[in-house]
């Protein structure tokens, strides 16, 4: 890839278009992934679109922060997602799976662990106990699915679409349709809130990491290239990353942390610390709300078990070949259970999010969940043929449809419109993906 | 849509072995309470949202027994389709009067002609069906939204306005109960600038009301959570405070409050309606100004004892109800001619709704309504504006 940059171009080429092979050189020198680079972008886009649109009122920290907390509960899914569909199967079960979950959540801390288990209402670790319960539920449903699907042999399809019926019809049975409402203040948290915020210092400690992360990262792979003798990036190139991505990570937190705390709060804070409030109110960064850390750490775990472990590996190469993956050795039923077992807990982080952003659970929690989450995956660039897709793609995926979304509500518009433009992004993000994919393979 | 198809296949199939189960049973019961041996049939739409099975349907049954009657009845499962089939299998059962909640006012009007021609009489329960020979039961659905509006306007006069607005499918959300609004003087008061919508065109450009609000699919919270809290960002971003939310029903109202609480904006008086557990314990805690409240024991009763009345042959104008007061109709007891949307003239008994703050929570408590003084009162303390009502 490193050699494009160096062939002159032809003399007959125009200006431009040597320009432009220029910077393709360059940025083929970085090695960076141009398919997330260009979702970045995309995302970039957007929100420079909207902010144009509202005259400067959209682009600032407390507008991106809710924007960020909406779209969690669909990329947690969505970085699932992408190893299900990776492995040439669908899951159209995880709206009512994240559905129930969330149903559970609520009936285990307001009525079944105190009224029915005797334990007061104010036990301790309460969230926990239901946090854990309810990871164990999903993964036991995706157990039960994964096994049909992979034991068994009946489609995906088939068995996913059966669990989003059936499930979605015992959320009604359990909560007789009533809305239950009043969970414990700790779990609320994991929704972010007004009080779910980890605070300035901690937003620095994390950005500081990820820039420290990213040097590190790129230090040790290219300790590693040199070690096995592969070709290296040249040092601009390595200095260029690190300096970006560094100044990505901390921008970030800088960013999150002009989020302040709402100003009854801010009263409350100084009140506690014993500060004077000075008259425009005080100004106490929020910094990163706690799903957002949740996600990243989701991303990030993923991210490894997709690139560098075994289980990983294996998804892909199933997605890849399955033929040729079983005649490998591997054990491809065993595999094809594992990600629906990932899936069944994911849907549970995201059915705490969820939850505990409302402060409850109501019957139609995650519905239709299941469609915007295999759009985050394809537009975030997984394919339905197997063995291609990303989990920051779908992560970024589900941060490109909810900046739709919740710009054009930020804006006014109504659903309808919010559902068509939607749908056009779908469709485009998809074809110019295949667009690209097949310019390339020329 | 795929669901709810996939639900009402599957929903027949469910019915068909039903209907082989249930054939040879379907005998009148004799010895009874009362005199009559009339088959009162109820077609229901849905069940999914918790008032009519826990409300409406025991106090038809209630009714219906109470004076010897027999009731059967069938869940469509918000598929107009089945409700077709429900019907069908309802008339073959020997229903002698049927109360229908239909899914769809006009693809349920085969059904409507099927009970017409076996010489059934048919009462249209909650929603109107556009023909003029039903009995149409109901509350007055516009008196909700003028309810809704009189309660929060009265608190906040002039400021600024946040709609949030069901399903714009639904004549409810899109036409009613912003009806209901204008009555109660909302229009006249975003005229003359001293109400102000903020997610809504500038006032006197756009059509009112269809621009004004934020419509909410489905009337799901999640969605009404989302979009509220895009709302809050807006004003932020514009340096505009939110003096008062008028949504129009429980659901939405319930996501105006998450979206609220994550934002600690404090609660600006909000409006909702059904009477929903989760909504009255938020009326209790001062999150929700007023939640109108339809008792649909009531409803229910009354349309109990209209079906064994016109069973027993009373003609449909000397039907006489008899129902708690506080919610009956203006009219009187007995039906009178109501002019719908589409023309017809339908005998109707429209029944009024009841506006609940913090201050009558007693009323719903005392009521017997499904949501129970535990569900209403929960954490309620001494701070919160619904603590006596709670004692």
């Amino acid at each position: 890839m490193a050699n494009v940059a160096d062939t002159a171009p032809a003399s007959g080429q125009s200006r431009a278009a040597a320009g432009l092979a220029r910077v393709r050189g360059l940025l083929g020198a970085t090695e960076v992934d141009v398919r997330l680079f260009g979702m970045l972008v995309a995302l970039g886009v957007i929100l420079l679109a909207f902010n144009i649109l509202t005259e400067g009122r959209f682009f600032r920290p407390a507008n991106m922060v809710t924007l960020a907390v909406q779209a969690i509960p669909v990329a947690i899914l969505a970085t699932g997602m992408v190893l299900v569909i990776v492995s040439r199967n669908i899951d159209l079960s995880v709206g009512s799976l994240t559905g129930i979950i969330a149903m559970t959540y609520a009936m285990l801390m307001t009525d079944w662990l105190p009224n029915v288990l005797g334990m007061g209402v104010d036990f301790p670790m309460r969230w926990l106990i239901a946090l854990v319960l309810g990871i164990c539920l999903g993964a036991a449903f995706g157990a039960v699915q994964g096994f049909i699907i992979a034991y068994i042999g009946v489609p995906s399809f088939v068995v996913t679409l059966g669990g989003l019926l059936s499930i979605r019809g015992a959320i009604w049975y359990f909560s007789n349709g009533a809305a239950v409402t009043g969970l414990d203040p700790t779990f609320q948290l994991i929704g972010g809130g007004a009080r779910g915020s980890i605070g300035e210092m901690l937003t620095w400690a994390i950005g500081g990491i990820g820039c420290l992360a990213v040097i590190a990262g790129l230090w040790n792979g290219r300790r590693q290239r040199r070690r096995f003798g592969f070709p290296v990036r040249p040092i601009w190139a390595e200095i260029t990353l690190g300096v970006l991505g560094c100044a990505a990570m901390l921008g970030l937190a800088a960013f999150a942390n002009g989020n302040y705390l709402p100003p009854g709060l801010a009263s409350e804070y100084a009140r506690e610390h014993g500060i004077t409030e000075p008259s425009g109110g005080l100004k106490v960064p929020a910094g990163f709300p706690l799903p957002i850390i949740l996600l990243i750490g989701v991303t990030v775990v993923m991210a490894w078990i997709a690139t560098r472990r075994r289980f990983g590996r294996y998804v892909y190469a199933y997605g890849g070949n399955p033929d040729a993956a079983e005649l490998a050795g591997i054990n491809t039923r065993l595999t094809i259970l594992k990600t629906f077992v990932v899936m069944g807990i994911l849907a549970a982080l995201s059915a705490a999010v969820v939850s505990a952003r409302l402060n409850g659970a109501t019957l139609d929690i995650g519905n239709s969940y299941e469609l915007y989450v295999i759009a985050a995956a394809v537009v975030g660039g997984t394919s339905f043929a197997g063995g291609i897709g990303t989990i920051p793609g779908a992560v970024l995926g589900a941060f490109v449809m909810q900046a739709l979304s919740y710009g054009l509500s930020f804006m006014g518009v109504n659903s309808p419109g919010q559902n068509v433009v939607a749908g056009i992004v779908l469709i485009l993000a998809v074809a110019f993906d295949t667009w690209n994919r097949r310019r390339a393979a020329r | 849509m795929v669901t709810r198809k996939l639900a009402a296949v599957l929903g027949v199939f469910a019915l068909v072995l039903a209907a082989c189960g249930t054939g040879t049973t379907s005998q009148a019961p004799d010895g009874s309470a009362g005199s009559t041996d009339c088959t009162v049939a109820v077609s229901w739409n849905n069940f999914q949202q918790p008032r009519w099975a826990a409300a409406d349907e025991p106090n038809i049954k209630g009714a219906v027994e109470s004076a010897g009657g027999t009731y059967i009845s069938a869940d469509a499962d918000l598929s107009s389709e089945q409700q077709l089939t429900d019907v069908s299998n309802l008339i073959g059962q020997g229903a002698d009067v049927l109360i229908l909640l239909a899914q769809d006012q006009n693809a349920v009007l085969p059904a409507l002609q099927e009970a017409k021609d076996s010489g059934i009489p048919v009462i249209a329960y909650d929603r109107l069906i556009e023909d003029p020979d039903i009995l149409y039961i109901t509350f007055n659905n516009i008196g909700v939204g003028e309810a809704q509006a009189a309660a929060v306007l009265e608190e906040v006069p002039s400021g600024n306005y946040v709609l949030i607005k069901g399903d714009p499918g639904d004549p409810n959300a899109s036409t009613f109960l912003p009806q209901g609004w204008d009555d109660a003087g909302l229009k006249e008061k975003v005229d003359s600038g001293e109400i102000t919508i903020l997610n809504g065109p500038e006032a006197g450009s756009g059509e009112w009301p269809a621009d004004y609000g934020t419509y909410t699919d489905a009337w799901d919270t999640q969605t009404a959570q989302e979009n509220m809290e895009a709302i809050i960002d807006a004003a932020n971003a514009d340096n505009q405070t939110i003096d008062a939310i008028l949504a129009e029903n429980d659901s939405t109202a319930l996501g105006v409050v998450a979206a609220l609480e994550a934002k600690n904006y404090g609660f600006p008086p909000l409006s909702g309606q059904d009477g929903d557990p989760a909504n009255l314990n938020n009326v209790a805690l001062g999150k929700q100004f007023v939640d109108v409240w339809k008792n649909a024991n009531e409803l229910g009763k009354a349309a109990g004892q209209a079906a064994i009345q016109l069973c027993e042959g009373t003609a449909m104008e000397d039907v006489a109800i008899d129902i708690d007061s506080s919610v009956a109709p203006l009219d009187g007891n007995s039906p009178t001619d109501f002019e719908t949307p589409g023309g017809n003239t339908v005998k109707s008994l429209i029944l009024q709704p009841t506006p609940l703050t913090a201050e009558d929570l007693d009323v719903v408590i005392n009521a017997g309504w499904y949501a129970t003084k535990d569900d209403i009162c929960a954490g309620v303390t001494d701070a919160d504006p619904g603590f006596e009502d709670c004692q």
